[in-house]
């Protein structure tokens, strides 16, 4: 857990020791605020459906910018042979990584409270359908993560890495579009991929204010899926 | 002992007991480790052991296979075949323990451009466990000891290149480890900085057990006089200087520099007792100057003199040259190039 911490401030203040930090923070908050505030006037509805709609494609290109560094800059800069000489476990290091990058997610999303509370000076807003909706924005951007950062351990190239990351991400969306297809090649493979892999089901029952156990650990099963499988790279790299 | 007994198998405490009489083990023992890279085999049957408290140069061209050596031991990389134990821990099995007691500096010396001295030393710190008072005490003493109170607190990639290897160097220490693994730790200094670390490894290597590589042979003379010269993946020579250069170059050299050309000067230079071979050095068409190579102990430059003096030749330089680490180096590589290709022969016949 102290190890865990120690990387996780490091890779923190990695974060903000950088100006894309703010940059990125700053390009978050107009885009997806700007996005969804112009229809918002044009609708007159107190709801945050929109936004949370949005989220999904907005952080295919968000999270893999956050996450594009976690190895494959230090495996550039040769950090990672440090990294991987300390005596941490090559979980506890992955761990602080990954949270460090979660955190700053959150602090980014954070920034978006004023929307919320805009509403419920305005209107009378659904305040579960907001909340359940934040709560899908936070399990959403961890598996986004979770899959950027284990994509970052394949490459040692941040640009490939982003790349990668978003084509990987957008697996989950793009599934629930094409499972028709897949099915009329392979009869049933495109509805099971979906079904175990289809981001829009769980996310948007979320977003309608519905918190099911079910939907929850979708996420955060595949999430540790991926966090997995990036330790086991870690420890299996030792012996290319 | 006997608490230690009790916990271990008999057979552990018969192995302790040997162990025991035998003396102190080595610090580092690697033995018959192999390591492949698709195609390549960077590391081929090395073994070598370093006792507590001595610094071993590992020399050898670049490529040889000595940063992949380097990172098996602390534990970055696993070897293909064969054991490395650390003060008697074997790498594989316990390489968290193994890590505390290394201070490793990579080749290049990686680090955290967006940090400063301070706050990387300080991270490097807090992984190694340190904290608080200790952690403070240990922060001043490295920045001390290796010069880097005036960069302290400069952001890392504002650091020139000496600044950063001392960095490289002082994380290493942080932890004040029993083992120090220095990959080039001189590479892209200037001569007074070398001194400096050099001078740094020789008073660390009183306390600690230290592997310092390099290509650079005049760097490992004034530091220790135990080397190790790996090449193609091969420990082609394990022992001290002195020996080495005997061994790899059999016998003495004299340098036979004459005023005038003479035209039989390379035949009776050749007739000498006790000359190996002779090599006319810089004109080929009429030479003034000579090496003779002596395949024993017979004192080769008195044996030139007289022959001067019956020729009547002018003599301008007569001098024994001994043998450099260089010669001795490219020797035993050129050596064990050879030896390989004749293995290799024979394997396809």
């Amino acid at each position: 857990m102290r190890n865990t911490g120690v990387i996780f401030r490091r890779e923190l203040a990695a974060y903000f020791n950088s100006p894309i930090a703010y940059i990125f923070i700053i390009v978050f908050l107009v885009l997806t605020a700007g996005l969804y505030m112009t229809p918002f006037f044009l609708q007159g509805q107190a709801d945050m459906r929109g936004f949370f709609g949005l989220l999904p494609f907005f952080l295919l290109i968000f999270i893999p910018a956050v996450s594009m560094r976690l190895w494959a800059e230090d495996r550039r800069a040769g950090t990672f042979e440090l990294l991987m000489t300390l005596p941490l476990r090559a979980s506890e290091v992955m761990a602080g990584k990954y949270l460090a990058a979660l955190v700053f997610y959150l602090i980014a999303l954070a920034g978006t409270l004023p929307i919320p509370i805009t509403l419920g000076i305005l209107g009378n807003p659904d305040g579960g359908a907001i909340v359940t909706g934040y709560l899908g924005a936070v399990l959403l951007g961890a598996l986004y993560l979770s899959v950027g950062i284990f994509v970052s351990g394949l490459v040692r190239d941040q640009i490939t890495a982003f790349i990668l990351g978003a084509i990987a991400c957008f697996f989950f969306v793009g599934i629930g579009w094409v499972a028709l297809f897949i099915d009329g090649w392979i009869p049933g493979l495109g509805t099971f991929l979906d079904g175990a892999f289809g981001l829009s089901d769980h996310y948007e029952s979320l977003m309608r204010g519905v918190l099911q156990l079910g939907d929850v650990a979708w996420f955060l099963v595949l999430a540790a899926a991926f966090l997995a499988l990036n330790t086991y790279w870690l420890e299996g790299r030792k012996h290319g | 002992m006997s608490a230690l007994f009790l916990r271990r198998s008999p057979l552990a405490g018969i192995k302790q007991i040997t162990e025991t009489i035998r003396g102190a083990h080595a610090m580092i023992e690697v033995q018959g480790v192999s390591k492949r890279f698709g195609q390549t085999l960077a590391l081929d049957d090395v073994s070598l052991s370093v006792e507590p408290r001595s610094v071993l140069g590992f020399l050898g061209p670049n490529g040889a296979g000595k940063s992949t050596a380097m990172k098996i031991i602390t534990t970055f990389l696993a070897p293909d075949a064969g054991t490395v134990r650390i003060d008697g821990l074997d790498v594989s099995e316990r390489p968290l323990e193994v890590r505390r007691k290394i201070g490793y500096m990579p080749e290049n010396v990686p680090l955290y451009d967006d940090m400063r001295v301070h706050e990387y030393l300080a991270f490097v710190g807090a992984s190694r466990g340190l904290s608080g008072g200790r952690l403070a005490a240990r922060l001043e003493w490295v920045a001390e000891s290796c010069g880097l109170v005036s960069e302290y607190k400069r952001p890392i990639r504002e650091l020139s290149k000496g600044y950063r290897q001392r960095t490289g160097l002082a994380q290493a220490l942080i932890h004040d480890p029993e083992i120090l693994i220095l990959d080039e730790p001189t590479s892209g200094l200037d001569p007074r900085q070398i001194i400096e670390i050099r001078d740094l490894i020789q008073e660390l290597g009183r306390t600690k057990t230290i592997v310092f590589s390099t290509h650079i042979l005049q760097e490992v003379e004034p530091v220790t006089e135990r080397v190790a010269i790996i090449n193609e993946g091969r420990i082609v020579a394990d022992g001290r200087i002195g020996e080495l250069k005997r061994r790899a170059m059999g016998g003495s050299r004299v340098i036979v520099g004459l005023a005038e050309p003479a035209a039989d000067a390379l035949a009776s230079l050749r007739g000498l007792a006790g000359v190996k071979s002779v090599m006319p050095l810089v004109d080929a068409d009429a030479p003034t100057r000579f090496e003779l190579r002596g395949d024993g102990d017979a004192p080769l430059d008195a044996g030139a003199a007289a022959l001067a003096r019956e020729k009547g030749w002018a003599l301008r330089e007569l001098r024994e040259s001994p043998f450099s680490l260089e010669d001795t180096f490219i020797a035993l590589v050129s050596r064990d190039a050879a030896g390989g290709a004749a293995h290799r022969g024979e394997v396809r016949a």
